[in-house]
């Protein structure tokens, strides 16, 4: 029989048993589930029929029990009871060995003559599957990893944990400052006992952690295994020579990850082959060695995994790139003028792109690279393209160990508490006014000599600015990289970085933007989890930016002169203050005389608000009092009284001041005009 | 228990007569009276609403709610909920209600449906209350159509007009979800 048609059934038993085996563990779960059993009847027949067709006897004699014995399910002979199950998982266990020695070309593992007697007799059929041990130790394996809720369920478990720990460590450090404070040596005693079990705590619990999401990991070998025999076939299919390497197979990764990683590498090699790797004759005449050679690395890093895939082909070459994408309309004239050639490859990641002046079967339909980018971004990873043409394209995946929990930088932005992937963030930079520059109608800043736009996160996610922290003259801005590209951002507080558990949001919230999920903070309530990638493609359809009007604003605040309201009704102190803020003055408030003059003695005024009737002295001792002090003899005073008898106007300009307002014909434009004529 | 079969009569078994008459009483007058619903009733407004208990998991208070970027008003923000994160919709702009700050006797009704939970935001919770079907009345011409939308009808009850929302309708609406 052609090896081909075995390939072909290799592949579909793959299929076939795989659904068995999730379906049956189903079935275990919903034994009247007939539309299930006869899904099962349907694999079963099928791979019974295809096995025979290659003249793989064996597997379709085990086949064929499996199918009589889901018949008598189905016929409702049989009921569904564990053994049957077990059975059943058996023979998808048992083909599944034979299927996956026959790929790496060794014996089958299975006696199927014992195994058929003894699945007949319903007896255990272990023994028939031979020989090593540690193979069994991987079947038994599998079943474990079936049971992946339970998995889920206890990492979730973990992460509530986690979250409660905070909260007992936002605790410990209340009660050490209140041990401070009532200076009282039993509770500081108190205090460091329960410090140093909360840190056992947490020591435990990252223990756990570790433990809990290990066993979640799977080795990248369980995906790469078949590689070789798919780079072997697509090379001869071309007529060309290739060997592919794998290096760090054992690293281990997400379960989740690694399922949602396979499609990408599969891609990525396919392009390698076929757009990387020339012909022998054409590496002969390069004088490289003909036989190219592709080199799959993966290595850990920090507190993530880089898969490098290097081809030592002919590189990607951005002119040419840059061509294609014009010709296709991903990018236009302007755009390709101003392009660096490094920035060029990143091209290939656009929708719609695709250089292959052929269309093969393989690759070259303009699909391919986005869906790599689409599933990179989807597992919060980075993509890193290098090449140098004629000599080697090299494409880097950083990819967290886990989807779960991760690194975050907690951040305030527009009085929302954020976290933002801490593998996004670049650096936190503090910036004037002065460090701002406007390129094209664009604000950006210098990041190490890197030009880089500067945005507001709170303008592009549509929520109110914070601009407190203008008010010192700096503002803390965030550099987020993504692939090759940075952008500053600003936000209003940085508040460290923690590590966080991810939460999904739900079928409601799937599409918001933005955000991807949120995480609970030790005080109980979310935080949402900042979703780079579509903050990065926001920022490029949508000019926010103002930030130096935001500066402006605060240094005519400034220059705008600062405002002493005194007054006994709080009403009052209000609206007064906020209709001078909104319009730019900066205002402080007394309650009374007393307090009035006690703020004078320490910070200065260039104008005096103030109520007549108060508590202790009114505002006309006030107005003589501030009168006879140096500093205030020229400061203009404006009295706002309900009093509106003429006699109490005239003692007011009398005692000293410029102005008289009367609250009860007080409107929004009467005291902002008089302020303005005062000083301006 | 051995002791009382001895005496003569079984206290249990009385007992449990007993309670099976009682319960009969009861089947009884229900069956004489008129179907009723058993709802939530909650306010809105100026007006009552309702909606059949079987949707509600249950009341809270109002928690501190954390806004999303970006999406339409009636998704006032998300909150959590034991652990897990859920969306809160203040519905009133649907419904034609002015939308008066919320005060402390605002709560949030947890509303299941087979895809996802939410909780809707109401000003304040009356009860549960069984309300009677004959006095149902379907929605009136005089309502807008946004408002017909959601609103079956209206109950009259001893407290007053109570209005009912159509929660399969509203928890199916894509008002409710957030779309690109």
């Amino acid at each position: 029989m052609a090896s081909k048609y075995i390939d072909i059934f290799l592949r579909e038993a793959e299929e076939h048993v795989s659904s068995l085996q999730k379906g049956l563990l189903t079935l275990e779960k919903e034994p009247d589930s007939a539309a299930l059993i006869h899904e099962l009847l349907r694999n079963a027949h099928t791979l019974k029929g295809s096995a025979r067709m290659v003249g793989l006897e064996g597997i379709s004699a085990i086949a064929h029990r499996m199918e009589d014995s889901l018949q008598a399910l189905e016929e409702g002979s049989k009921t569904v009871d564990g053994d049957v199950i077990d059975l059943l998982l058996q023979g998808t266990d048992a083909i599944s060995r034979m299927t996956a020695a026959m790929g790496r070309g060794e014996e089958s593992p299975v006696d199927v003559e014992r195994f058929i007697a003894a699945f007949d007799q319903g007896e255990s059929t272990l023994e028939a599957v031979a020989e090593t041990a540690q193979q069994e130790v991987e079947v038994l394996g599998d079943t474990v990893r079936a049971r992946v809720k339970t998995l889920d369920t206890l990492v979730n478990l973990i992460g509530e944990l986690i979250i409660n720990k905070k909260r007992f460590e936002d605790k410990s450090g209340r009660l050490k400052q209140i041990a401070h404070e009532v200076r009282n040596a039993g509770l500081r005693e108190f205090h460091a006992g329960l410090e140093e079990d909360v840190l056992y705590l947490d020591y435990l619990i990252q223990e756990l952690h570790i433990q809990a999401m290990s066993l979640r990991m799977l080795p990248l070998k369980t995906i790469t295994d078949g590689f070789q025999r798919m780079v072997r076939d697509l090379a001869k299919a071309q007529g060309k020579e290739i060997r592919l390497e794998i290096v760090g197979e054992t690293i281990e990764l997400d379960r989740v990850l690694l399922e949602s990683l396979k499609p990408m590498f599969i891609h990525m090699l396919n392009n390698a082959v076929d757009h990387g790797i020339e012909s022998p004759e054409e590496r002969t005449v390069r004088g490289k060695p003909a036989k190219g050679t592709v080199r799959i690395t993966a290595r850990h890093e920090g507190n993530s995994v880089r898969v490098d895939i290097r081809d030592d082909g002919r590189g990607m070459d951005p002119e040419r790139i840059k061509k294609a994408a014009l010709r296709r309309g991903v990018i236009d004239q302007e755009e390709s003028d101003l392009m660096r050639n490094d920035e060029a490859l990143y091209l290939t990641l656009r929708p719609g792109f695709s250089t292959s002046e052929i269309v093969t079967e393989l690759s070259g339909r303009g699909v391919g690279m986005d869906v790599v980018n689409k599933n990179i971004e989807k597992v919060k990873g980075n993509l890193i393209i290098k090449s140098d043409v004629g000599f080697f394209t090299e494409m880097t995946l950083i990819l967290p160990l886990t989807l779960s929990v991760i690194e975050a930088l907690m951040v305030t932005c527009g009085g929302e508490s954020y976290a933002i992937p801490l593998s996004n963030v670049q650096e936190i930079i503090k910036i004037r006014s002065d460090d701002i520059t406007t390129v094209g109608g664009k604000e950006v800043v210098s990041v190490r000599g890197m030009t880089v736009p500067l945005l507001s996160l709170a303008g592009l996610l549509g929520l109110s600015e914070g601009k407190y922290l203008v008010e010192s003259g700096k503002i803390s801005a965030l550099v987020l990289k993504l692939r090759d590209h940075s952008l500053a951002f600003t936000v209003d507080m940085i508040e460290g970085s923690s590590e966080i558990v991810v939460k999904e949001l739900g079928d409601q919230l799937k599409n918001v933007r933005y955000v991807f999920g949120a995480t609970i903070l030790g005080d109980g309530n979310p935080s949402l989890i900042l979703d780079v990638p579509d903050v990065f493609a926001a920022a490029e359809r949508e000019t926010v930016g103002g930030i130096r009007r935001t500066f402006e604003e605060s240094r005519v605040a400034r220059q705008k002169g600062s405002i002493l309201v005194v007054d006994d009704s709080i009403t009052t102190r209000i609206m007064e203050r906020s209709i001078l803020v909104t319009h730019g003055y900066r205002v402080k408030t007394a309650v009374s005389g007393e307090d009035a003059l006690e703020m004078v003695s320490t910070d200065s005024f260039d104008l005096v608000i103030s109520d007549i009737e108060m508590p202790g002295i009114n505002g006309f001792e006030l107005t003589r009092r501030l009168r006879s002090m140096e500093e205030y003899r020229e400061v203009p005073i404006i009295i706002v009284s309900s009093l509106s008898r003429d006699e109490d106007k005239r003692h007011a300009i009398d005692a000293g001041a410029q102005a008289y307002i009367v609250k009860g014909s007080f409107e929004q434009g009467t005291l902002l005009d008089t302020v303005e004529t005062l000083i301006g | 228990m051995a002791k009382e079969a001895k005496s003569g009569y079984d206290i249990q078994s009385i007992l449990a007569e007993m309670r099976d008459e009682y319960w009969q009483g009861l089947t009884e007058v229900e069956a004489a009276q008129e179907e009723r619903l058993e709802c939530v009733t909650f306010q809105l407004g100026e007006e009552t609403y309702a909606f059949e208990s079987v949707y509600a998991v249950e009341v809270i208070r109002i928690p501190k709610l954390v806004r999303l970027p970006r999406v339409q008003e009636i998704i006032v923000g998300v909150f959590n909920l034991r652990g897990g994160i859920m969306a809160a919709i203040d519905i009133r702009p649907l419904l034609g209600v002015p939308q008066a700050p919320f005060t402390a006797a605002g709560r949030i009704i947890v509303l299941k449906s087979d895809r996802f939970s939410t909780g809707l935001i109401v000003e304040g919770v009356r009860g549960v209350e069984s309300l009677s079907v004959d006095n149902f009345e379907p929605a009136v011409k005089s309502l807008a159509g946004v408002q017909r939308e959601f609103i079956r009808g209206q109950i009259s009850s001893n407290a007053g007009l109570v209005m009912l929302l159509d929660i399969p309708k509203l928890m199916a609406s894509p008002e409710i979800i957030v779309n690109r």
